[in-house]
């Protein structure tokens, strides 16, 4: 409903809806997991019934899906260690940067640096795959 | 460095919301009125915009849908709410095939609320399986520890990053050689006195690195220590010594 509501705060010229979408859920689910304790985190499991499948069979869709996956994956995957890390642990682990250079014993400095060139060479290579407008 | 220069440099951390609140006001207003860094900003947010992207979809429950469309009902009359939160909400509709450079031009508005759903359990799973966030832990509250590889694994090593407070363990490995077809890696931790335990599963990337979750506290336990297992879910007891070890106390 959040999402719903805050509708018409989407700008086309910022990217896509979906990006956006999926930018607005992933950062409520970030604000909902930094403001819950660590033991209650732990306590919390799927249901089994998440596990069901989206939709009856669409061999279209499941391909467009598939490709869209492997590409970021693979730019991911084409990073040095310590970039994909920070992106890691930054993006779906809901570390700030200071408490990634505290983690991996480095300058903030090299952490800002890192996630820089990061997401630059992501782009060059979704933009490669031609898969992903960015 | 100047303060734009300074500015620039967290742009990328902004994006990624790895800011804290002040800070990513800050890096914000300047964007607002730095047009290199608001294009910056803006290449950059597409990137962050693919990433969930590489995360398993998983379908909503059916009880999920039922919630948000009593929600909707329940917050029909509010007048807070724009225009199009206050039309009827159709059924939820799965889009159709389409690339994703597309996707964003061409979705209905109705089409956004199923994706939504989407996207709020892919992010739980993101939390709930993948990472977990802690708050903020003091340094105090984190200890590192370091495995080394032997024999065949001469060259891994990894580093362990113990939360203690959250009870979560980080493994980040490195120089892992390829488990092999059909097999991955299984991390085990072996308390003072008593059988390994089975902590996690994982195949390495192509360049034989690895971020691992582990989702327990090493409280208990001695050392840490990694076997290649059939896959994909490994093995209940070791059936090798382990290569790849080291203390975790």
């Amino acid at each position: 409903m959040n999402v719903w509501n805050r509708a018409a705060s989407f700008d086309a010229h910022r990217g896509s809806l979906r990006a956006w979408l999926l930018t607005s859920v992933r950062n409520r689910c970030i604000d909902y997991l930094r403001g819950r304790g660590g033991r209650e985190r732990q306590e919390r499991e799927l249901q089994p019934e998440v596990a069901y499948a989206l939709s009856p069979a669409d061999p279209w869709r499941d391909v467009a899906l598939s490709l869209e996956r492997t590409a970021v994956r693979d730019a991911m995957a084409s990073l040095p260690a310590e970039q994909r890390q920070v992106i890691e642990l930054a993006y779906f682990g809901g570390y700030t940067h200071a408490e990634i250079a505290d983690m991996a014993r480095v300058p903030l400095g090299t952490v800002k640096g890192r996630m820089r060139l990061a997401l630059e060479k992501m782009g060059s290579y979704l933009r490669g795959r031609g898969l992903v407008d960015v | 460095m100047s303060d734009h220069e300074e500015l620039e440099s967290s742009v990328a951390a902004w994006v990624l919301g790895a800011l804290d609140g002040d800070e990513a006001e800050t890096v914000r207003s300047h964007a607002e009125g730095c047009p290199t860094c608001r294009e910056v900003a803006a290449g950059l947010r597409r990137v962050v915009g693919a990433l969930p992207l590489g995360v398993n979809e998983v379908g909503p429950p059916a009880r999920l849908r039922e919630r948000v469309l009593a929600a909707a009902v329940a917050s029909r009359e509010s007048p807070a709410l724009p225009p199009a939160a206050r039309a009827v909400i159709p059924r939820p509709k799965v889009p159709r095939p389409t690339s994703l450079a597309r996707v964003g031009r061409r979705m209905p508005a109705y089409t956004a609320a199923a994706v939504a759903l989407i996207a709020l359990l892919t992010g739980i799973v993101i939390g709930d399986v993948a990472f977990h966030a802690p708050q903020s832990p003091p340094a105090s509250q984190v200890a590192r520890f370091t495995l080394a590889g032997h024999q065949e694994m001469a060259g891994a090593q990894a580093t362990v990053i113990d939360l203690k407070r959250d009870g979560l363990v980080l493994v980040d490995f490195r120089g892992l050689p390829p488990p092999g077809s059909g097999r991955v890696y299984e991390v085990w931790l072996i308390p003072a006195k008593g059988n390994p335990v089975p902590a996690a599963v994982f195949v390495p990337d192509s360049n034989g690195a690895k971020v691992v979750l582990v989702n327990q506290s090493l409280d208990g336990y001695t050392v840490m220590a990694v076997t290649n297992e059939a896959g994909p879910d490994g093995s209940q007891a070791p059936t090798q010594q382990p290569q790849l070890y080291g203390n975790v106390t």
